[in-house]
């Protein structure tokens, strides 16, 4: 395993309030396998990754768990270890680009400054190169003109490219991405995942693939986690869960999906039941 | 079926200045469509960001003017309407946004909200208006005792209730909804859809339905109309296009969904 996760326990404090996000979670990435965390917005899926990367801050807390990676217990190390291995062994992909692209910087410098930290060996025109190949990889239009925009000039799926390619320049081990394609249309989604599953190929990253969107998930998982208010509910390879989904929860979200074949047109579809706990349920499964 | 709207040769171009001395750019939002819609259907636009739907929308809403072309709704053309025809057109039209949250003032209790449109454009007393607005709200599976809440205090699902019973106030025969349950987590999506089609049953609605879930237009629509660039390609009834799409760019948009098939 590349990265163990057990039981995992994250909250945020208010004055009078304990919100226990991830809620002793627990599940696994094999190396060079793709494990998507599928869950309703809310569920936990954002904090349970940003408790990978060491990126929780006030109110917010990792109280207990382990998280291993090659070996390695993460929550024992240093703020120091920690942002090292950030950007070159785990990289992220966020939902909101904008957020962790720096707006002062052009989009060339910023993706020219991952491969002088983490490749030292190449010369400014080869990472150059580099850089633009990564910008073609991501299905840039206009890479050589991009290299010099900063990053308000392009539109949402673009700085999603950016910052895709800057994640995949790293060559990490672990590449955790967090709804990386919600904002995309589809062909461009389409094109992202087809990517993504190609570094996997070439470098054997493992993907830790988050996102609300189930037909991505068939897409895209070998293991699936599904989140439940804060708890992982099932944990299947990706057939099992679509073809035999053992807890109530995930029936429910299945079915919700208006799939053509399944469902006929017009019927009702079924719902999750926003008055149902069905966290009750999960003693029975296991 | 009855024709409801006939939309003939409708374009919308922007001119977007890039400096003072540099020549307007031309953005042609909508490029010269066309198109019919049957009184009772669901009549889909299909396409990626920025081809136009929203645009096509506030046309038909009358929010934005066409560059040139006519938009005939019972056989009368909209954009040659007088202040007092307008007024009667736009009770008959109403209009659901994606994000339920920016549309609704925040300042605003929901019986408020609701009730905005029922207050402008009729004389009921201010009892008769709450009755209905209690009325509906029940319809769209909202609490009577939310009636003084504000939009903050609702989930997503709830505050699209809330613009769903907005639109449905004053009794309107269509109602036109962008990307409605784009923002919404998929099983609260599967909600608001049920009662999309509940509503339509129940008051006879015209459904001009805009959304890039290719999913969710097969689910919901009875003719479907592919836009790119500002242009129609394709337009079809809902089997038609999904088994025997034509345009390649709309083969190209069936193929890109990420379809669940083990
Ligand atoms: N900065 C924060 N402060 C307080 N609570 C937070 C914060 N970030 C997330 N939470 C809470 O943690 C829970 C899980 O959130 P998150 O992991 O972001 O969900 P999602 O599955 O949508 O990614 C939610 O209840 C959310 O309100
Ligand atoms: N007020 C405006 N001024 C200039 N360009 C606009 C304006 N509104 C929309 N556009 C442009 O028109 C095109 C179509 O936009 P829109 O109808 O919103 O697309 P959609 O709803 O399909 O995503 C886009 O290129 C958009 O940037
Ligand atoms: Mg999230
Ligand atoms: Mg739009």
């Amino acid at each position: 395993m590349l990265l163990e996760i057990k039981n995992l326990l994250t909250c945020f404090y208010s004055d009078d309030d304990v919100n226990r996000a991830v809620d002793t979670v627990s599940f696994s990435i094999p190396q060079g396998k793709t494990v998507c965390v599928v869950g309703e917005s809310g569920s936990g899926k954002s904090i349970t990754s940003l408790s990978i990367m060491g990126l929780i801050e006030k109110p917010g807390k990792i109280v207990s768990g382990e998280i291993i990676f090659e070996g390695i217990d993460l929550l024992k190390q240093s703020k120091k270890y920690l942002r090292s291995i950030r950007g070159d062994k785990i990289a992220m992909i966020f939902q909101e680009p904008m957020t962790s692209l720096n707006p002062s910087y052009t989009v060339g410098y910023q993706l020219d400054e991952v491969l002088r930290l983490h490749q030292k060996d190449l010369n400014k025109k080869e990472r150059y190169e580099r850089v633009i190949e990564g910008l073609e990889l991501v299905a840039m239009p206009y890479p050589q003109e991009k290299y010099g925009e900063y990053p308000f000039k392009l539109s949402g799926g673009q700085r999603q490219r950016v910052m895709i390619a800057m994640a995949m320049m790293c060559e990490p081990k672990l590449l955790i991405a967090d709804e990386p394609t919600t904002a995309l249309d589809v062909t461009i989604q389409a094109q992202v995942l087809d990517l993504m599953r190609k570094l996997q190929r070439e470098k054997g990253t493992s993907i830790l693939f988050i996102t609300h969107d189930l037909g991505v998930v068939a897409q895209m998982a070998d293991e699936v986690v599904v989140m439940y208010r804060g708890h992982v509910v099932e944990k299947a390879t990706a057939k099992e869960l679509f073809t035999n989904p053992k807890h109530p929860y995930t029936k429910a979200l299945l079915n919700s999906i208006p799939s053509p074949g399944k469902v006929q047109r017009k019927s009702k579809l079924d719902t999750v039941d926003e008055n149902v706990d069905y966290l009750q349920f999960s003693k029975e499964i296991r | 079926m009855n024709t409801l709207f006939e939309i003939k040769n409708l374009k919308k171009h922007y001119e977007v200045n890039k400096g003072l001395f540099a020549k307007p750019t031309i953005i042609k939002a909508v490029n010269d469509i066309s198109f019919e819609v049957k009184k009772g259907e669901v009549f889909s636009i299909v396409g990626e960001s920025g081809c136009g739907k929203s645009t096509t929308a506030k046309l038909l809403m009358t929010i934005e003017e066409p560059t040139s072309g006519e938009i005939f709704f019972e056989g009368k053309d909209i954009t040659k309407f007088n202040k007092e025809e307008l007024r009667e057109y736009r009770k008959k039209v109403q209009i659901i946004f994606q994000d339920p949250y920016s549309s609704l003032n925040p300042r605003w209790k929901v019986g408020k909200i609701i009730a905005e449109p029922l207050k402008l454009n009729s004389d009921l007393s201010a009892k008769e208006i709450k009755t209905e607005v209690l009325a509906i709200m029940k319809k769209v599976g909202l609490e009577e005792d939310w009636y003084d809440r504000f939009p903050h205090q609702f989930s997503g699902g709830q505050r699209q209730r809330i613009g769903i019973a907005r639109a449905l106030i004053l009794k309107p025969e269509v109602i036109i909804c962008d990307e409605p349950v784009s923002a919404l987590d998929v099983s609260i999506q599967a909600q608001v859809l049920n009662l999309l089609l509940d509503l339509q049953k129940e008051f006879n609605l015209t459904y001009i339905f805009i959304s890039h879930d290719l999913g969710v237009v097969e689910h919901i629509s009875d003719q479907i109309t592919v836009m790119y660039f500002g242009d129609i390609v394709e337009a079809n009834d809902v089997e038609g296009l999904f088994s025997n799409p034509q345009h390649d760019y709309t083969k190209q948009l069936l193929s890109a969904i990420p379809t669940i098939d083990f």
